[in-house]
């Protein structure tokens, strides 16, 4: 990878960390004291079988769900009190799983309104750039939310995401039911955001791919750790399967 | 051993609550009834009104505070009963009927009305039906209103005239105790029988009750019926008590009495609206200067109730419930309790599905499945998320209806999409999130999975005749086993909602061994389990499976599945990608690579 | 005849469309049914009464304030009833809230302004017969309301934001947009759309403290049978509902028009709970 030493460049800088996390729903506790960090500029891939607390784990972040215990730290800044709005703002930006995009408006309205607390003169050159990563929208940009395949509509969550330039990227299985041709798709934003010195937390269950594009990797199983490694590590497959199964 | 003494003692100890918990509603009878000798006329007049109001309330207390239907417009049939027993006394529309056989028929007629009314609640929730009740309290009145030449309009008709002793002023308040002493008596009845804990279940746990064969709208209909009658009477009594009715009399104010009433006493209680049925007519007596403001003042305390008190008089009254939980408990399941409980009921008869297909909105979430499930084995159903395991579950007990494919037990085929008629079947479930009822306490929870084998009628439970008495002592006995056999016998009288995760977990397996089912469905019962308490769910379930039912076991946690399953299936797509022993699926490649992703 | 069950029909019916619209507008960003929605269109009316005829205000400046008021008591209806259940959505604890809100504000209007039903101002004294300012206004009023929604939700983006919500309160919030902000706005904007019913007929209605559970009612027919959220539906279903009221009580008289109205009301929840526009219901399990 010729971004590589790029990204190393800053690698050192800490974003985001994550300390004795835990977090449920109701009486169910899900996380049970997660640590763990992402530095600025790299991508880091958050792996797990269900059930695990991925998506627990992205939503605590930020600030969907409250924390019952434990820290997170953006960038320094305490992120106890900080609500979704309040997470965006700090450039911690979430694409919750199963694209969910608005389906009654256009296109271009997605866009802006996840542009919704920029001033009013940046949303349309926001929103162009993050077209930019993604022509096959940009051409139907005119069109309701639900007229997209649900590729076209992924990517136009994706787009959402980057409408604000987060510094820190979230997403949640952007690969569910896409075909292989536009799983790659996808994860090739990953790849130019690196190159860019974005910083990606990357849940996936297609192991590969994820760690093709990755810097490092996080194993969760049953709300904890399990396993934290190089993506470039071999013999990756049986510690996860280890760290799955158990022994 | 220990078992039947603490279950002997347990009874014991029940039936000296209950005397207890009687106290309170004598002593309010008592004051009602020496109230003629000290106090005046004035006096007698609002106990009577109190104990008039009260023959309504208990039973819209039914339809409120234990089945959750929010109808707010019971006014509707207190006003139907004052002019059906007015007007047939009157003799304005048939020749004058005798006031009590009045009463009876305007009883007859709330009863007819009080389903009609409440017929919308079978398919309409909440606001729906709350609206419906309020349109339907406006007609009443504007019926009662136009309709002159019967119910005199707005000049009104005088009331029903009794017959001695009950046409002096303490003749018919002792007559309106007695009415209102009988009506605690049945609505208390049927609150505590498996009716009152099917409703109670409706409301709070609407999907789990049908899994447990409760059949919706027989129950409510059952309890329309009641409450409607009860408060036609209430009102044929109100009419003899105002001597001379106009439409004025029954305003919409009046209807949010009788609701607020039940709301301030607490839902799923008798003594509590009770009290409150006295506190919000007595309230704006006492006070004279209030009396324009009670309507906005019961609006206030109904405002408080709700964001600040949800559980009203009652809760107040329920120290019990207050006591904190001893702490650091644990679970200890007793595998020999459970034998004894399910193992009569095994059968040869294996549970199979045949070519399931399911899709929702275009996505094959059940894509051609095949399934068998033998009595005496556990079966674990594993996957990938969005596989199609708890849908599969869904499938099988009704909540969803495949596009094609059976579903057969033994020789009978499972209709599709009939929730209600598993457990007759023999087919019990957990959640999962476990479906509890908050407020009704862990026994009553594990009772509502023996609702089906009820013999005795609604009438036998509002009587309390000696079969529904019979039957309800061992439906308690073998809510206790349950208990025990899960381990949870320490906590049977504790209000469910105050337990832990993990317990309810158990609790939701008790109510499903309570069914004594032949085929159980557990859908991720280890999660939020700590590594102690599976190691003793995995010997609970491998205990069930011993006394011959046939379990099918939902679960991501691997190390579960591949220690007690003795099948195992995996789906991935909605389709099964490899079906074999635990030792097979371990070392399985696709497996392996659908669980990692690769 | 027909002339002038088609003049009040409609007229009412605008009434009843707009009181479905303020269910709809305070649904969309919360999902919560208000009996406080009824109770707006009694103070419509009881507002411009007190205004224009007994404070002697113009009538512009009437209608401002009657706004202005209407929409605090949406907003403070938000933050006393809907906000505190929200969480326990599941346990439908707003009907309870919403109803004792509304309670108190028909309470306390009962007791300060009476409990007599006072006169509503002409304000234009512009036509007759049929053609009265009180048939004609209504329809105005709400077209123009409509015309007004419309170009909010297709033309601005706040108006598209609570399309979004509606839609998906969670990628809403997800997406970082500021959900509780935009739910208080769109209930001032319900508060001054519930005015304006009442205002627009409250020459039909007059100011009367005791129009809000009637309009509760009727106003909800239409979002019943349009479906919950559809405003379209609302408007189709509230002329709908006038106009048949208004032949019925016409043909077959005052009380027989209302237990049609109910009859009808119940047969068409009964066979088509979504409504006849609406969508599907969620799943369950």
């Amino acid at each position: 990878m010729t971004e590589g030493s790029a990204a190393g460049a800053h690698a050192d800088k800490e974003l985001l960390a994550v300390h004795a996390l835990e977090a449920g729903y109701g009486k169910i506790g899900v996380l049970h004291g997660v640590t763990l960090r992402v530095a600025a500029g790299e991508v880091v891939a958050l792996l797990g079988p269900n059930g695990a607390g991925k998506t627990t784990l992205l939503r605590t972040l930020s600030g969907l769900l409250p924390r019952t215990a434990g820290e997170v730290r953006f960038d320094g800044r305490d992120m106890r009190d900080a609500g979704p709005r309040e997470a965006a703002r700090a450039g911690l930006v979430h694409v919750v799983e199963g694209h969910r995009v608005f389906t009654q408006i256009s296109v271009n309205d997605n866009l802006l309104l996840a542009g919704y607390d920029l001033p009013r003169g940046e949303r349309a050159a926001r929103v162009d750039e993050a077209l930019s990563f993604f022509p096959e929208i940009a051409a139907k940009r005119l069109d309701r939310g639900g007229a997209l395949s649900g590729g076209q509509q992924q990517m136009l969550a994706v787009a959402q995401g980057l409408v604000r330039r987060p510094r820190l990227l979230m997403l949640d299985e952007p690969s569910a039911g896409l075909s292989p041709v536009l799983v790659d798709r996808v994860l090739d934003v990953v790849t130019r955001l690196r190159a860019q010195g974005t910083a990606v937390l990357l849940v996936e269950q297609l192991i590969d791919k994820a760690l093709a594009v990755s810097d490092r990797v996080y194993a969760l199983a049953q709300g904890q750790v399990v396993l934290s490694a190089s993506a470039a590590e071999t013999d990756l497959h049986h510690r996860l399967e280890r760290a799955y199964f158990g022994a | 051993m220990s078992a039947t003494t603490s279950e002997a003692t347990g009874i014991e100890a029940a039936g000296g609550r209950r005397f207890a918990a009687l106290l309170p509603f004598l002593a309010l009878l008592a004051i009602g009834l020496v109230i003629p000798f000290v106090g005046n006329e004035y006096w007698v007049l609002i106990a009577t009104r109190i104990a008039i109001y009260w023959v309504l309330i208990s039973g819209l207390n039914l339809v409120v505070g234990y089945a959750g239907q929010l109808a707010i417009g019971y006014v509707a049939l207190f006003t139907l009963g004052a002019y059906t027993t007015s007007v047939l006394a009157a003799g304005n529309a048939t020749p004058p009927v005798p006031a009590f056989a009045a009463l009876g028929i305007a009883g007859l007629a709330g009863a007819v009305f009080g389903v009609v009314v409440g017929l919308p609640a079978l398919r309409l929730r909440t606001f729906y039906f709350a609206i419906s009740t309020l349109g339907f309290a406006t007609i009443v009145t504007q019926i009662a209103l136009a309709w002159q030449d019967v119910t005199g309009g707005g000049i009104g008709l005088p009331g029903p005239t009794l017959p001695e002793p009950f046409d002096t002023v303490t003749g018919l308040l002792y007559l309106c105790l007695a009415f209102a002493a009988f009506s605690t008596w049945i609505t208390a009845n049927i609150a505590r029988s498996r009716f009152g804990r099917a409703l109670v279940a409706v409301r709070d746990a609407d999907v789990a009750a049908e899994a447990t064969g409760i059949s919706k709208p027989r129950l409510l209909v059952l309890v329309f019926i009641l409450a409607g009658a009860l408060a036609a009477v209430a009102g044929g009594l109100f009419a003899s008590l105002q001597t001379y009715i106009t439409p004025d009399a029954f305003t919409f104010e009046l209807s949010l009495l009788f609701f607020i009433a039940v709301l301030i006493g607490g839902r799923g209680s008798i003594l509590g609206p009770l009290l409150g049925t006295i506190i919000l007519t007595v309230l704006p007596e006492i006070a004279a200067p209030l009396a324009a403001w009670s309507t906005f003042l019961y609006a206030a305390l109904l405002l408080v109730i709700v964001l600040a008190m949800p559980g009203g008089i009652a809760a107040l009254l329920d120290f019990r419930n207050r006591k904190p939980l001893p702490p650091g408990r644990a679970i200890a399941p007793r595998p020999d309790a459970v034998r004894t409980l399910v193992a009569h009921r095994a059968t040869p008869d294996i549970l199979s599905l045949r070519g399931i297909v399911l899709s929702f909105g275009g996505v094959r979430a059940i894509d051609g499945l095949d399934l068998e499930v033998r009595p005496g084995q556990i079966h674990g159903l594993i996957g990938p998320n969005g596989s199609g395991k708890t849908t599969t579950l869904n499938v099988i007990s009704g909540y969803y209806r495949p596009e094609t494919g059976s579903m057969m037990l033994g020789g009978h085929t499972l209709a599709a999409g009939r929730t209600t008629d598993r457990a007759a079947h023999g087919i019990a479930r957990t959640f999962q999130t476990p479906r509890l009822i908050g407020e009704a306490s862990v026994l009553e929870n594990v009772m509502i999975g023996g609702t089906i084998e009820g013999r005795a009628t609604f009438l036998e439970a509002l009587l309390s005749l000696p079969r529904h008495r019979r039957e309800e002592r061992v439906m308690e006995q073998r809510a206790r086993l349950a208990l025990a056999a899960v381990g949870l016998d320490g906590v049977t009288e504790v209000r469910a909602d105050r337990l832990q995760h993990s317990e309810l977990r158990f609790m939701e397996i008790a109510r499903a061994l309570m069914q004594r089912p032949a085929f159980l469905l557990l859908d991720e019962p280890a999660a939020g389990l700590s590594a102690e308490e599976i190691r003793r769910l995995a010997a609970l379930i491998r205990a069930v499976s011993a006394g011959g039912t046939g379990v099918l076991l939902v679960e991501h946690h691997a190390d579960l599945i591949f220690d007690i399953c003795d099948h195992v299936t995996v789906l991935n797509l909605g389709r099964i990608l490899a079906a074999g022993t635990p030792g097979e699926i371990r070392v399985h490649k696709e497996v392996v690579s659908a669980y990692l992703g690769a | 005849m027909l002339a002038s069950i088609l003049a009040s029909g409609l007229a009412v019916g605008a009434v009843y469309a707009l009181i479905g619209i303020t269910y709809n507008t305070m649904f969309a960003t919360s999902r919560v049914m208000s009996f406080t929605a009824g109770q707006l269109g009694m103070l419509g009316g009881v507002f411009g009464s007190l205004f224009i005829l007994k404070l002697g205000l113009p009538s512009i400046l009437g209608l401002l304030l009657m706004l202005a008021a209407c929409a605090l008591i949406g907003v403070m209806t938000e933050i006393v009833a809907v906000r505190p259940v929200l969480k326990s959505l599941e346990q439908h604890l707003y009907v309870l809230t919403t109803l004792a809100v509304a309670l108190l504000i028909q309470q306390f209007t009962a007791i300060q302004w009476g409990t007599e039903p006072q006169p509503f101002p002409r304000l234009f004294a512009i036509g007759s017969g049929v053609w009265d300012e009180k048939y004609w206004l209504p329809v105005v009023i709400c077209a123009v309301t409509i015309i007004g929604l419309e170009y909010l939700y297709r033309r601005t983006l706040v108006g598209r934001a609570f399309v979004a919500i509606a839609e998906d309160n969670f990628a809403a919030r997800a997406l970082g947009l500021p959900e509780r902000n935009l739910r208080i706005a769109s209930y001032a904007l319900a508060g001054a759309i519930g005015g304006l019913a009442g205002f627009a007929g409250g020459q039909l209605l007059l100011a009367f403290f005791a129009n809000g559970p009637l309009l509760n009612f009727y106003g909800f027919i239409p979002v019943a049978l349009g479906g919950l959220g559809n405003n379209r539906g609302a408007v189709i279903g509230g002329l709908a509902l006038g106009l048949f009221q208004q032949a019925a009580n016409f043909w077959v008289g005052g009380i027989f028009s209302s237990v049609a109205v109910f009859t009808l009301f119940i047969i068409v929840l009964l066979a088509a709970p979504q409504g006849l526009f609406g969508a599907a219901a969620s799943r369950r399990v």
